[in-house]
């Protein structure tokens, strides 16, 4: 009874707490277990559908013999970063090396550009693959490499100041006035000469033409590289390969480096290429034909034999051989590689002029009076070579440049150095006329063929000018 | 001087192409020597299990062990009994027989390119002489001076460009093959003669063979135009003219005589830039001559190619150098060649 009426008494509430408590337990535990399989399984199907993403993070720039940190964990994948297979293929001048972990240090021992790529896979064997450059430099150099040229135009400059200086105090201690009558004469006469040249240069209209390229020219290779609008020697500024715009314009390359910034840039590089390396090969070669002709005889016959061969193998493979021989290129490298393979037509025109000029009556009145061998040459063979030499060194450089273009072309290019020639070479591998960037093939090349026509034209007209006799021939 | 007989003046420049060609091989020998990379280690496989003994035996069969001049030696000995070894890439081929087939290539296309180069070049100059400072001078000048200065590889781009798409989208445009040599597609690998196939490699010659002769036609022109100048101004063409010639007569048979020589000169000179120039364009156009083996070989570090493929190049100047010469002497009984 008692229970009954306990029962009864608490019943309703009994019952009603009890059934409550099942009706919630067993929704708790239906639910809780539904929707804790349904949560599951759903979650479980969405992650199943995320497919693995990979990102290897930024481009990165760093300095020879860094430890270089590869960092793969923004890569998602549905069982998080940790749990994805990470192989990173890191491809450097042909080489390539392979690390497994999620982030990994590599190092490079030189300059460079080393292309990595990224590829995860998830436990199902899914994958995603993403790239990335690393840029490798030389590491900043020190302020006596920095300096270098800064010393050495300083101790060239102090040598001309200093035998200035000891010129003018001999004098005064011989008590000789310091310019004499015969000077002054001497000083304007060559200010007339220089003064008609240069007047017969303007009224030349081929050369005329040539001096205005090369004044447009000139100016932009001495200003070129602090007026680019956006730095050359950094990556990453914007996307690869972005067509031209208001921003860029001329698009980006494969680094995402601004095109025409590397056009300014690179008018520079390939003046000082031109310029040197003609510089160097007329300087041999009139020292080679200086020699061999004046000398004669057996030693003659040595020396042009030798320039035989060098100008019988092809140019070309010449200078790719020498380039591979050499390895790693920098400007200075490329400047020596078309310099020392470019003297023997120099130094065969040369010995020809030599020849002729050897035979003429006032050298043997020289020998008579008792000139010393250099004496001749010095004052009477050198003045009469100078003129052919210097209109063939202008035209020289035309070849120099379009010798760099051709061996930046055919892959032998200064290391971290952007001439119009790289460019091409680089437009080339990005199939730049495949992926309509017309102008980035166009221009460069254009400039190279506008500086080219400056320099044959102005080598012409300085020829016609200074070797009226010679051209008649 | 003394009057040296044609047949001393000839011996003497035989000799002389002899020992720039002994020259050449030795530069080249020196110069492949000096490149960084060892031999041996391309031919063996690279595998730790692999016998050591087989490399002693080819360093021994190499002769690398060998001195310096030794070794010269056994390379001008093979290079003259023709034993050229074999490639290190394409399935280890005879060398002789790569550059024997790739020479038909450059050949086929310097050739072409240099006759129409000449014909087309001289009649420019010529014309360009004749009428000096009249609208054709002035425009061929210029467009020489301009197509000179160009790079040969540059041009061959813009040129492949050009004929591989429809510029402004002119239907009418004429399309032409931009790579190879020619229809492997419709003719399959093996060459073999027969009309349709000679038309398609001349069809694929068209591009590579013009970039090259457009560049060099300007070098002709411009250099047959001042020589012709030169003579045109000599007493000589003044009393033809006086004594009533056409002016085609003096330029025919006075002026084009005597402005020869310097032509014939300039040609077997250029020799060296036109192949230079062929390489680059073998290299554009994927055309499988000399050049674009030598740009692979040295990619590839395949020295045995290397060893010969220069000397190729050179003995192939020297001897269009002896054969100018020998036509100066033949046309120009002046020339005392001392």
């Amino acid at each position: 009874m008692d229970r009954t009426v306990g029962t009864l008494a608490i019943g309703p509430f009994g019952i009603g707490t009890r059934a409550v408590a099942i009706l919630a337990l067993v929704l708790i535990l239906i639910s809780s277990a539904g929707t804790s399989l349904l949560s599951s399984a759903g979650a479980f199907a969405a992650a199943q559908d995320e497919l693995p993403v990979a990102d290897a993070g930024p481009d990165i720039n760093a300095t020879v013999d860094d430890e270089v940190e590869l960092n793969g964990s923004a890569s998602t994948g549905f069982e998080g970063p940790g749990d994805l297979n990470y192989t990173w293929r890191v491809v450097f001048k042909g080489n390539t090396t392979i690390l497994y972990n999620i982030t990994a240090t590599i190092s490079f021992n030189e300059s460079g550009r080393a292309d990595v790529n990224l590829t995860v896979r998830d436990s199902l064997n899914r994958t995603d693959w993403d790239i990335m450059y690393i840029v490798v430099r030389e590491p900043p150099k020190t302020w006596l490499e920095r300096s270098l040229w800064t010393i050495v135009g300083t101790c060239i400059l102090g040598a001309i100041v200093a035998w200035f200086l000891a010129l003018v105090i001999r004098k005064l201690r011989r008590h000789e006035p310091i310019i004499t009558d015969a000077g002054r004469e001497k000083m304007r006469l060559a200010r007339k000469k220089y003064a008609k040249i240069t007047k017969q240069l303007l009224r030349n209209p081929m050369g005329a033409l040539g001096v205005a390229i090369l004044v447009f020219f000139g100016t932009l290779a001495v200003i070129g590289p602090w007026i680019t609008p956006y730095p050359v020697k950094e990556i990453a500024h914007f996307d690869d390969l972005l067509p031209p715009s208001k921003t860029n314009w001329m698009g980006t390359d494969s680094y995402g480096v601004d095109i025409f910034s590397q056009l300014l840039y690179g008018a520079r590089t390939s003046m000082i290429v031109g310029v040197f390396s003609a510089i160097i090969a007329s300087f041999l070669g009139a020292a080679v034909g200086l020699y061999s002709g004046f000398v004669g005889g057996w030693k003659d016959e040595v020396v042009m034999r030798f320039n035989d061969v060098v100008l019988s193998i092809p140019w070309l493979v010449l200078m790719i051989i020498v380039a591979a021989m050499m390895g790693k290129i920098d400007l200075i490298g490329i400047i020596l590689i078309i310099g020392l393979t470019g003297w023997s037509m120099t130094a065969r025109m040369v010995r020809a002029q030599v020849l002729s000029v050897k035979e003429r009556q006032y050298i043997e009145r020289a020998r008579a009076i008792g000139s010393s061998e250099m004496a001749i040459i010095r004052r009477h063979i050198f003045p009469n070579t100078f003129p052919l030499v210097f209109a063939n060194t202008i035209l020289t450089v035309a070849v120099s440049i379009l010798s760099e273009a051709t061996l930046s072309f055919l892959g032998t290019w200064p290391v971290d150095e952007v001439t119009w020639g790289t460019m091409l070479s680089y437009a080339a591998e990005a199939s730049a006329f495949q992926n309509n960037m017309h102008t980035w093939i166009l221009v460069p090349g254009l400039c190279i063929v506008a500086v080219v026509l400056g320099f044959t034209l102005l080598g012409y007209a300085l020829d016609e000018i200074l070797n009226p006799k010679l051209r008649r021939r | 001087m003394a009057r040296k007989s044609f047949r001393m003046i000839i011996a003497k420049r035989l000799v002389n192409v002899a020992v720039t060609i002994v020259g050449i091989m030795v530069l080249n020998f020196m110069l492949i020597h000096l490149m960084p990379g060892d031999p041996i280690s391309n031919v063996i496989p690279k595998n730790p299990k692999f016998d050591k003994s087989l490399k002693w035996a080819l360093i021994e069969q190499f002769h690398l062990n060998d001195s310096l001049p030794e070794q010269l030696a056994w390379y001008m000995y093979n290079a003259i009994t023709l034993e050229w070894g074999t490639s290190y890439q394409q399935n280890r081929r005879e060398v002789f027989d790569i550059i024997i087939g790739d020479l038909r290539w450059t050949l086929l296309l310097v050739g072409i390119s240099t006759v129409f180069t000449i014909i087309i070049g001289m009649v420019v100059g010529a014309y360009s002489a004749y009428r000096r400072g009249g609208v054709f001078d002035v425009t061929a000048t210029s467009v020489g001076l301009f197509f000179y200065g160009m790079p040969v590889f540059w041009m061959a781009m813009i040129l492949q460009l050009l004929f591989t798409s429809e510029p402004l989208g002119m239907s009418w445009w004429p399309q032409l093959p931009g790579g190879g040599y020619y229809d492997t597609e419709k003719f399959g690998a093996e060459l073999t003669w027969s009309l349709p196939m000679a038309l398609s490699v001349i069809e694929y010659l068209i591009l590579p063979s013009m970039v090259l002769s457009i560049g060099y036609i300007a070098g002709i022109s411009l250099v047959m135009r001042s020589s012709l100048i030169d003579t045109m101004t000599d007493d000589y063409i003044l009393t033809a003219r006086a004594k009533g010639l056409t002016d085609y007569q003096v330029l025919r048979h006075h002026a084009l005589p005597n402005g020869m020589p310097p032509m014939i000169a300039l040609i077997a000179m250029d020799m060296a830039f036109v192949i230079g120039g062929a390489y680059q364009v073998e290299v554009v156009f994927n055309y499988p001559g000399i050049g674009y083996r030598t740009i692979k070989a040295i990619d590839d570090l395949d020295f045995p190619i290397l060893q010969f493929i220069v000397v190729i190049g050179g003995v192939a100047v020297v001897v269009a150098n002896f054969l100018g010469d020998l036509l100066l002497l033949y046309i120009d009984p002046r020339i005392k060649i001392a």
